[in-house]
């Protein structure tokens, strides 16, 4: 143990000493965190100083620093800038605001946005009519465009189950044998023609080939997007190309895209739902981006309804998350945003609505009291329509309840009626309320206690679901008498039993424990001293749950600025997606790609099946199909292959003056240098010598062979391996460039390659995936 | 070839065996039975398959009476022994069934009674129905006494990197776990930086810096990533043609089975491989002998048919296994569909396997036999079928490590492998 000590005490000296193999003090330090869980050295042995206590909080309270974060960190105070991470009210967030103002309707009520971005099964009940279709303008024709959809689909059905089936007789049947002749080996090509002499639509081919886009993020859709290869899911797979299609006149097209956006969109939302489909699916991709150009956030989101309505709810919730989290200035209010959505976990594809209910889950609830009072969260959380889904707490029906008696009553009058699907107590909210929520798994309960929990919150439910409706207390369904819970006694109180009962569990000590840990475990280590944990459990039993208060507790805690733990977190894919996205500055239009990453990786947004929520520990996150993705995700983000995602590596080289101006005062980059200066740009702490090293050799290496190694004089010559064979490469074939002719967008191009190889290198580094 | 197997020097692979509690070292000292290279495919049906139409109980009066419209007519069905019959799509399991080689176990499933889908799926993958707090699934436990079995009997092998696979993004909850296992959503895209007959410089470089690394995890993790980088280029994916007859379909699917077949034929040292088939969840137009349920059996049995002849040779060494979360209501629905119900079949195809034979008792199909009036009863759990093939294919001993509290034991086995 004393050598262990003595080893990470020189480390971390010469970390101090000398400035470039700082990297080896994290080495030392991650070297031991993940493994020791029983002999801890003493947290007070080290402590973080200076830069590095800055680039510890910037890596712990955010989701990973920016360029120039530090900086302002260091010239705002640390102290100061906590204070007001905590109190994020007065910070100023006019860059996400422009982005956000992207997403319009985001902004709208769950109603609203089921009426105008219908779910599939708003539109199956306007076939049905018990959904009244919008009578003209533009939600008409989102209607309208859908049911033709469904339709086409259905009709597509039908016709595939009249081909395979030969023989004319009907499948639904008696038992008994049905004649002979009847096998399945019919030609499909007989009755196909036969069967459907009067299905009238031209297009049954093409539907069954639709895309599966509409399905895309399906429950059971695991049709994984490469990260590689940017899906923009928007796109149908093969435009044009799909057989038994009415042709749309390319001149046609071309009028429609040459007319201003409004114009355009109006012209759209004009046509026949066939005309439509035909139409959007004719595009190649240059029209298809025409057809988008210039459009107000507005007009796109009433392009994106007519075609895919429910997709857009839910590519815009993804894309609002994903845009605060790495443009907002108020970062802790994002980290704990995450952190409570997790905890609070709920899954997107529960049911049809559950998409439409999380934009107001994730703005209403959880985000204005992700720094607040945890008992307030709480109350919210169990009063949202969202988790009363999910958790089903809103089929939850007393066993001895006025509802119940009722139907008892009905099924006796009426024997032969249909039977309606059981109802009775559901404890899946009552368990995880307990063991995921508050108290925890050993935090001094029984199943008895979950039963009695259960029927505390009969009656909290849903007002008509299917429609978007909010909250209400359901009285004739809550279970009548008094309740003890964990020895506490709940007299019959209708609605209030189930406030009391959350009073009662979120003052617990059990539950200060409990959300003090999974704190710690976020913010300081997977396995966070018991101390640590006391302390933060202290002050929120003392503070009445305040979580600033707790994190306050937390930051001044000298174990949350041990030097072992410097970088020792491993990111989860978020963190890691979002972290390099800040780091790079990335200027990001479609979140498409991120999502596809993080879907890919294995941390789809909102797509934790089960409560409990996705792990903070490294051993969840480290596996071999990772790395491959985390890897390929940093060498495509820093060469800029993800569409809509702009990065820009040089942006203060001025490669004119650099080739032209000889006297120019301007520094010469060498690989060295473009190192020194990315490194510092993207990896908080740096990188070890080895990591270093490897990015620089491959440089020497590729050069020796690359096509504009004879240019060479004395630099390394560092050359994508993306790059075309004759064109010059690295610094020095970049700067000949400038000589030799007077087209200097390939010498620029040639730095920023070289910039984003060099990049990618560090974003997938091992000291990159650590916080 | 020397790279073909190699040791774990990750934190993350030590822990997978170093963790076992004594008592269970000390209990399962039996020498293991099973032969080298047995290989176990595990395929989960998301959405909760309806086994009454995958499996047809044709004999049942009840069951015409209780779907009029999506019954499978006694003329239509595949008869297995003149009370069960295979849905008419599930042709290509015949022949098999027929050799001997598929077996099936009806009225079989999680004893859980939970009728949600991820509830259900998540019991059924961590192999403790009802208790939410496991961290890891069934075949990862499964490996993991195989280790102890090895250990001790003092022939521990060093892993491959495919050990444990999943098609797929990540790795599911069934692989979750100790044992590093890996996913792989494509074979010929699980590359660094793109794929060329030789690695490229960027990922040279990555792999030299994960390896100069000092960070304990991921220096394993990039051993064993540019290991199975490497063992895959050398395996050339591009260059795999199925074996004559093999056709698997054009499905997602398909692709998964014809994968696995590629890693498995390539002699990765894959040991346990997982994917899933989706698409069951059919609450409404269900269909018949045709229709949607009819198209994901045709699916699911032509694309297991086609990996099984993919095999050739190979197949005497392995044991493939389906399951569902749960199965659905015997009676049709409102919507010409089935809602969530109880009980469902199984299907466990392999060299070893006593095929020919549906399994399991039959609680039958009278209003009163149904489990809470409205599902086909559970005779068998599920963990009973799966603790013996484990036992059998990868060998795990100490049944309670693999399925904790299920108090599984050999005498309770239906005896099919």
């Amino acid at each position: 143990m004393q050598a262990l000590r003595d080893a990470m005490a020189i480390a971390l000296c010469w970390s101090l000493c000398f400035p470039a193999p700082l990297g080896l003090a994290q080495e030392a330090a991650a070297d031991q965190a993940p493994t020791q869980t029983r002999h801890r050295p003493e947290y007070h042995s080290g402590q973080l100083s200076g830069d590095e206590r800055i680039l510890h909080a910037l890596n712990r309270f955010t989701f990973g620093p920016r360029p120039g974060d530090l900086e302002a960190v260091r010239q705002m105070g640390l102290d100061k800038w906590f204070e007001q991470q905590l109190h994020p009210a007065g910070i100023d967030e006019a860059d996400l605001n422009v982005r956000l103002a992207q997403y319009p309707a985001m902004q709208w009520s769950v109603q609203d946005l089921l009426f105008r971005m219908p779910s599939p099964a708003i539109i199956r009940q306007a076939i049905d009519g018990k959904v009244q279709i919008p009578s003209h303008g533009t939600l008409h024709a989102v209607y309208e465009n859908q049911i033709y959809r469904l339709q086409l689909k259905k009709a597509a059905q039908a016709e595939k189950k009249n081909a395979a089936n030969a023989a004319p007789a009907p499948a639904a049947n008696s038992g008994t044998a049905d004649g002979g002749g009847m096998n399945m080996s019919g030609n499909p090509n007989i009755s196909a023609s036969a069967m459907d002499a009067n299905a009238t639509q031209p297009a049954n081919a093409y539907a069954s080939a639709q895309p599966a886009s509409a399905m895309q993020g399906d429950m059971n859709a695991a049709a994984p997007a490469n990260a590689t290869t940017p899906a923009n899911t928007m796109v149908p797979a093969e435009p044009g190309a799909i057989a038994g299609q009415p042709l749309v006149d390319q001149g046609m097209i071309a009028g429609i895209l040459a007319l201003v956006p409004e114009e355009r969109v109006r012209r759209l939302q004009a046509m026949q739902p066939e005309e439509f489909e035909a139409f959007i699916k004719s595009l190649k991709p240059v029209q298809r981006a025409a057809l988008q150009a210039g459009l107000s956030p507005d007009l796109r989101e009433s392009l994106d309804d007519l075609e895919a309505p429910e997709q857009t709810a839910v590519q815009e919730l993804f894309a609002e998350r994903l845009a605060r989290d790495i443009y907002a200035n108020a970062q802790l209010q994002e980290v704990m945003t995450d952190f409570w959505l997790n905890h609070f976990n709920i899954y997107l594809r529960k049911n049809e609505q559950m998409p439409y209910y999380l934009v107001s889950y994730e703005r209403d609830v959880i985000r204005p009291l992700a720094l607040g009072k945890f008992e307030d969260l709480l109350e919210a959380v169990a009063h949202s329509p969202a988790m009363l889904i999910y958790l089903d707490n809103a089929q939850s029906m007393g066993p001895d309840s006025m509802a119940a008696e009722r139907n008892a009553m009905n099924a006796a009058r009426r024997p032969g009626a249909k039977k309606q699907a059981p109802e009775g107590l559901n404890e899946n909210y009552a368990r995880e309320l307990m063991e995921l929520h508050t108290v925890g798994v050993n935090g001094g309960y029984a199943q008895a206690d979950v039963t009695q929990v259960a029927r505390v919150l009969t009656g909290w439910t849903v007002d008509r679901p299917q429609f978007g409706g909010g909250y209400i207390f359901a009285a004739p369904r809550h279970e009548p008498g008094k309740k003890i819970v964990m020895g506490e006694k709940f007299k019959e109180n209708g609605e209030m039993e189930g406030r009391e009962l959350l009073h009662f569990l979120a003052t617990r000590p059990a539950t200060a424990q409990f959300i003090s840990r999974k704190l710690a475990i976020r913010f300081v280590g997977d396995d966070p001293p018991q101390a640590l944990v006391d302390r933060m459990a202290k002050s929120y039993l003392s503070s009445g749950g305040d979580i600033p208060a707790v994190l306050r507790t937390l930051y001044h805690s000298p174990e949350f600025w041990a030097a072992s733990d410097f970088r020792s977190k491993v990111k989860t894919p978020l963190e890691f997606v979002v972290s390099a996205a800040r780091a790079s500055n990335a200027d990001i239009q479609n979140y498409q790609p991120l999502v596809n990453a993080l879907r890919q990786m294995g941390m789809p947004l909102y797509g934790c099946i089960p409560p409990v929520g996705y792990k903070w520990d490294a051993a969840d996150w480290v596996s071999t199909g990772a790395l491959v993705d985390r890897m390929n995700f940093a060498l495509s983000l820093a060469a800029n292959r993800f569409p809509g995602i702009t990065v820009v590596w040089a942006p203060e080289l001025d490669v004119n003056t650099l080739m032209n101006d000889t006297k120019s005062q301007q520094v010469i980059p060498t690989p060295e240098s473009e190192e020194t200066r990315l490194e510092a740009m993207l990896v908080a702490g740096g990188v070890s010598g080895a990591t270093r090293a490897a990015a620089l050799e491959q440089f020497e290496a590729q050069s020796a062979g690359a096509p504009g190694a004879v240019t060479t004089v004395a630099n390394s010559s560092p050359t994508l391996d993306a790059q075309p064979p004759g064109r010059p490469s690295g610094r020095d074939g970049a700067f000949r460039m400038g000589h030799l002719g007077p087209n200097r967008a390939p010498a620029a191009d040639a730095y920023e390659r070289e910039d984003q190889l060099l990049a990618g290198l560090l974003l997938g580094s091992p000291e990159f995936q650590r916080r | 070839m020397n790279r073909r197997f190699f040791l774990h020097r990750g934190a993350l692979a030590v822990a997978g065996t170093t963790m076992m509690p004594n008592f269970l070292v000390r209990g399962v000292l039996a020498q293991s039975a099973v032969p080298p290279g047995q290989r176990l495919v595990v395929i989960f049906q998301r959405g909760a398959a309806d086994g009454l139409n995958v499996v047809v109980p044709y004999r049942e009066k009840n069951y015409y009476k209780m779907r009029p419209s999506i019954a499978i007519p006694e003329s239509q069905v595949l008869d297995l022994d003149g009370f069960f019959g295979l849905h008419p799509s599930l042709a290509p399991f015949k022949p098999l069934y027929d050799q001997g080689q598929l077996a099936i176990v009806h009225a079989c499933g999680s004893p859980d009674m939970s009728r949600s889908h991820f509830d259900a799926q998540d019991y059924m993958e961590s192999g403790t129905p009802g208790v939410k707090s496991t961290e890891d699934g069934w075949l990862n436990r499964a490996l993991q006494a195989e280790d102890v079995v090895h250990r001790c009997a003092g022939t521990c092998e060093a892993h491959s990197a495919f050990r444990a696979l999943a098609l797929g993004a990540d790795v599911p909850r069934t692989l979750a776990g100790k044992v590093p296992a890996i996913a792989i959503s494509n074979v010929n895209t699980f590359s660094v930086a793109g794929r060329g007959p030789a690695p490229s410089p960027a990922a040279n470089a990555f792999e030299a810096m994960y390896a100069g690394s000092g960070d304990r995890i991921f220096h394993a993790a990039g051993d064993e990533t540019f290991e199975a980088v490497k063992m895959l280029r050398d395996a050339n994916p591009a260059q795999y043609a199925p074996a004559p007859g093999a056709n698997y379909p054009n499905s997602e699917f398909g692709n998964n089975m014809k994968q696995i077949a590629q890693l498995l034929k390539a002699n990765l040292g894959v040991e346990a491989a997982f994917t899933d088939v989706t698409g069951w969840d059919t609450h409404q137009n269900q269909g018949g002998v045709n229709g949607q349920l009819a198209n994901r059996l045709s699916d699911l049995s032509a694309s297991i048919a086609a990996f099984w002849r993919d095999m050739g040779d190979n197949a005497g060494s392995v044991t493939l296994v389906t399951m569902s979360e749960f199965g659905r209501t015997a009676r049709e629905n409102g919507t010409a569909g089935t809602d969530h119900g109880h009980a469902n079949a199984m299907f466990v195809l392999g060299g070893p396997v006593k095929g020919g034979k549906v399994y399991g008792k039959w609680p039958g199909l009278e209003n009163e036999q149904l489990n809470e009036g409205r599902d086909l009863a559970l005779t068998t759990d599920y963990r009973q079928v799966l603790g013996e093939v484990v036992t059998h294919s990868l060998g795990a001993e100490n049944l309670e490590m693999v399925f904790p509290g299920a108090q599984l034991s050999r005498a309770g086995f239906l005896r099919l492998v």
